[in-house]
């Protein structure tokens, strides 16, 4: 017999990609669906998914989005958030940014922070990861299907070691990452999909936590970055933060003393000065009213106008950046033909001035700035996934790459803005007879010293055979691939044989460090999984029970006999003893005995509906006929 | 960063690494029509499949760009077997440094010149400036000088000469421009006329010679920016 193979998809239902923007307040997937891309929401219409995750030792609970958001003032040290910022960093980066959170770090933190929770330790990956595999599931439940492929994007300034911690995120998540995008060219994609044949185009992304500036060449499909240029530490956090500190400092004169200290009180001011800060976007004030417990409750009345004094040089520093990114393609703001606005922090109204005045433009404001860059993670995801041909993404690298020489000087090897993948190959000898081993030191930035530029990584290369000094040579390969991530190869040019290289990551995680995650969090996702079923047995136990005994009720007289009868009110006082347990397989055990006691019953009870509904059809027909 | 092994390649020249079939693409197979290993590189020139001229037509380069871009480009290689990512990899990142050195005419002749066998351009004093670039030199402590003191009147005075100069650089720089240009015509002509080599020999040396001076004088016009 021949088989008849349907495809209701087109292609094969596991090369599903989704894109995810990853961010620093709000996180989201997104999916190519027929009409273009889509984001994926919750019952309630929700697509954001607050990057937030509360865990609780003592429970044992793991909490990501709105719920772990709504503890972020009742139990303050349980909750993380902002973790982005922490991405791909050391304790010594940070020590700002720690000073006005309430996290407790943990002693070990120089290359990786350590976020302690209880006894437990979790790395801004990990964290990250939790965020990721509630956006995993939440698409997975949608397709009816897992999902395991993802494009995740990234602000474009972020380095190496930050776009390596998000690509082990996605790795803990258990997704397979296919790309990282940066966000202002996703952000572009979504806006230029219907656009004309050729345009510059500058995405200005102001975010949560970063700010980046993207100038870009549409023609033909092809999405061409020209320049890039940011600040990861700068967005919608640091002028909250502003607020924060003025009222601080306002109350601490005041009132309330020691409340910097106060960790939920700090969390009730910051939930009020956001919500301040959300208004000032569409009115001229805002009441800000802090609830101070004994101390009574603070109010205060902030205008536009003081917003506007108390963050101005904020927003005037993403300036600088767009002008560096302007100079770097060679063009002048009157070349730009479009400017897009992307991230939050643009609805406010000083900062979509300031983009006017520069570019003497209006920018495009069409897209929803919270969801554009999801939908065009979904659009790359769709390239990758095989979907369409027709557009191409050529990005940069946003940092200049280069490797230690003598008296401490950077020698960079590979400029900022050279579109990816881009690779360069030096040569190394040795400087003393018989050496064996050549140390080298990559990093990444555009100053000339050491100092001043980020290390990536220390590698050696080993096993040189014993020779007179500067007779050896050995090539050195470096590669930035298209996710903007770094990978170096190593051979001997006078045996062509592969060289041996021990690369030590400057920050970031050990590939040891992952493995020993990734079943941590396995062991997680089991018992989520457990939590999970028993819920859903539960419910879809109570829903049987009630049908159960409303059909007992209701029908039963004349239709089963005592016996019966009495057989489904003991399967149902079984189910019942079952539920007070958390055994999700008793429970469906009790469910399928109630279901086979009752199976007749119900049998009868249809039968009976079934006579009815004929009559009644037949007696229309009759009347229509 | 993570670090990956290069593959060996043992293969008889030629052979296809897929179907072992003698190929005679370029980019990609003849015969299985799948991406090559890129090998012991080609020139930039040759990898455009372009002859090493120095007048190109930039719009015509970004066409070919873009055209081998869709060609090379990871995004579409993301289900292909292991070497022919790495290919496509090698090929998408030799194609945009080609393109970042040709694109821009002295990046393109500077290479021409290391094809060549020259060594990088130093800097080098163009003949008529060496006794501007004494007075220069002069002037820039001045203004040093008058910083250092605090003496506004001086300092206005030291700019307003350096900015003179820097304007009389600038119109070097040009000039120099115009020279390497006229050379551009030459050797392509040369090379359309299949020249030999003690004909092409002379044009290469004073493009030479025309880079290390423009090397010189813009390291000079950056110094003098800087201090102002």
């Amino acid at each position: 017999m021949p088989v008849i193979e349907l495809s209701l998809s087109g292609r094969p239902k596991s090369a599903r990609v989704v894109g995810i923007d990853l961010g620093t307040t709000n996180s989201l997937v997104a999916y190519m669906s027929d009409n273009g891309p889509a984001v994926i929401r919750d019952e309630s219409g929700d697509g954001l998914v607050p990057s937030i995750v509360y865990y609780d030792q003592q429970q044992d609970r793991l909490l990501v989005g709105e719920e772990a958001g709504a503890r972020l003032i009742t139990e303050p040290r349980k909750a993380i958030y902002s973790v982005k910022r922490f991405m791909g960093k050391g304790s010594g980066d940070v020590q700002e940014d720690l000073s006005l959170v309430p996290f407790e770090i943990a002693p070990d933190s120089e290359k990786v922070i350590g976020f302690k929770m209880g006894d437990r330790v979790f790395t801004p990956p990990e964290v990250s990861a939790f965020i990721l595999r509630d956006l995993k599931r939440r698409a997975s439940q949608f397709f009816g299907e897992e999902v395991s492929q993802a494009v995740i994007t990234v602000p474009a300034y972020f380095n190496d070691a930050q776009r390596q911690a998000t690509k082990d995120a996605g790795h803990l998540a258990g997704l397979e990452v296919l790309r990282i995008v940066n966000e202002p060219t996703a952000a572009s994609l979504a806006y230029g999909i219907d656009n004309k044949d050729e345009a510059l185009v500058a995405v200005y992304d102001l975010g949560g936590g970063t700010f980046d500036i993207s100038i870009l060449k549409l023609k033909d499909g092809i999405f061409e970055v020209l320049s890039t240029n940011g600040d990861t530490h700068l967005g919608g956090d640091d002028l909250d933060n502003r607020i924060i500190t003025m009222l601080i400092n306002e109350l601490e004169r005041g009132a309330a003393k020691g409340i910097s200290s106060d960790a939920a009180l700090f969390q009730t001011i910051r939930k009020a000065v956001i919500k301040a800060k959300h208004d000032l976007s569409e009115h001229e004030s805002s009441l800000i009213e802090i609830n101070l417990g004994e101390s009574g409750v603070y109010r205060n009345e902030l205008t536009r106008d003081q917003f506007e004094a108390l963050i101005s040089d904020l927003v005037e520093r993403t300036l600088g950046p767009c002008k560096q990114a302007l100079k770097d393609a060679k063009l002048s703001p009157e070349q730009i033909d479009e400017v897009v606005m992307v991230g939050g922090s643009t609805r406010i109204p000083l900062v979509r001035a300031r983009i006017k005045e520069l570019f003497k433009r209006e920018p495009h404001l069409e897209l929803n700035p919270d969801e554009v860059v999801a939908l065009g993670a979904a659009i790359q995801a769709d390239v990758l996934g095989g979907g369409r041909r027709d557009l191409l993404l050529l990005d940069v690298t946003p940092l200049s790459l280069g490797i230690e020489t003598m008296g401490g000087v950077v020698a960079k090897i590979i400029n900022r803005n050279s579109t990816i993948p881009a690779s360069a190959a030096e040569m190394f000898t040795t400087w003393v007879d018989n050496q064996t081993g050549i140390d080298v030191h990559v990093l990444q930035g555009e100053r000339e010293l050491v100092e001043d530029c980020r290390s990536l990584a220390k590698f050696t290369l080993k096993g040189i055979p014993p020779q007179p000094a500067g007779l050896p040579r050995i090539e050195v390969r470096f590669v930035i691939d298209a996710n903007g991530i770094l990978t170096v190869s190593a051979r001997d040019l006078r045996t062509g044989q592969q060289h041996s290289i021990e690369v030590k990551p400057s920050y970031g995680l050990s590939d040891e460090q992952i493995e020993r995650m990734l079943i941590d969090s396995f062991e997680f996702a089991e018992e989520d999984i457990r939590k999970r079923q028993l819920i859903e047995a539960r419910n879809e136990a109570e829903t049987i029970m009630r049908a159960a005994e409303k059909a007992i009720a209701d029908y039963s007289e004349g239709l089963i006999d005592d016996a019966e009868r009495a057989g489904i009110l003991d399967a149902l006082d079984d189910l019942r003893r079952a539920l007070g347990g958390d055994d999700h397989q008793l429970i469906r055990e009790k469910m399928n005995a109630l279901d086979a006691a009752s199976h007749h019953l119900a049998e009868m009870i249809m039968d009976g509906a079934l006579v009815a509904a004929l009559k009644d059809r037949k007696a229309s027909e009759v009347a229509e006929g | 960063m993570t670090e990956t092994a290069i593959k060996t390649q043992n293969d008889s020249p030629g052979a296809c690494l897929y179907c072992g079939v003698q190929s005679t693409g370029t980019h990609f197979c003849s015969e299985c029509k799948k991406i090559l290993p890129i090998g012991e590189g080609p020139d930039h020139f040759s990898f455009f499949g372009l002859p090493r001229k120095l007048r190109i037509d930039e719009s015509e380069l970004e066409k070919l760009f873009y055209a081998l871009s869709r060609q090379f480009h990871p995004d579409y290689f993301m289900s292909a077997s292991e070497p022919e990512r790495q290919a496509s990899m090698d090929r998408s990142s030799m194609l945009n440094d080609a393109y970042r050195t040709l694109r821009d005419r002295i990046a393109r002749v500077t290479y021409l010149l290391t094809l060549e066998g020259y060594k990088e351009a130093e800097k080098k004093a163009p003949p008529d400036l060496l006794e501007e670039v004494f007075e220069l030199n002069m002037q820039i402590e001045e203004l040093k000088a008058a910083k250092k003191m605090g003496d506004e009147d001086e300092v206005d005075e030291a700019r307003q000469g350096l900015e003179e100069a820097l304007a009389g650089l600038r119109e070097k720089l040009s000039a120099i421009d115009q020279k390497l240009l006229a050379l551009f015509e030459d050797w392509d002509s040369a090379l359309d006329r299949s020249a030999a080599i003690d004909e092409k020999k002379p044009l290469l040396n004073r493009m030479s010679e025309l880079l290390s001076h423009r090397s010189y004088v813009r390291h000079l016009v950056t110094s003098i920016q800087e201090e102002l």
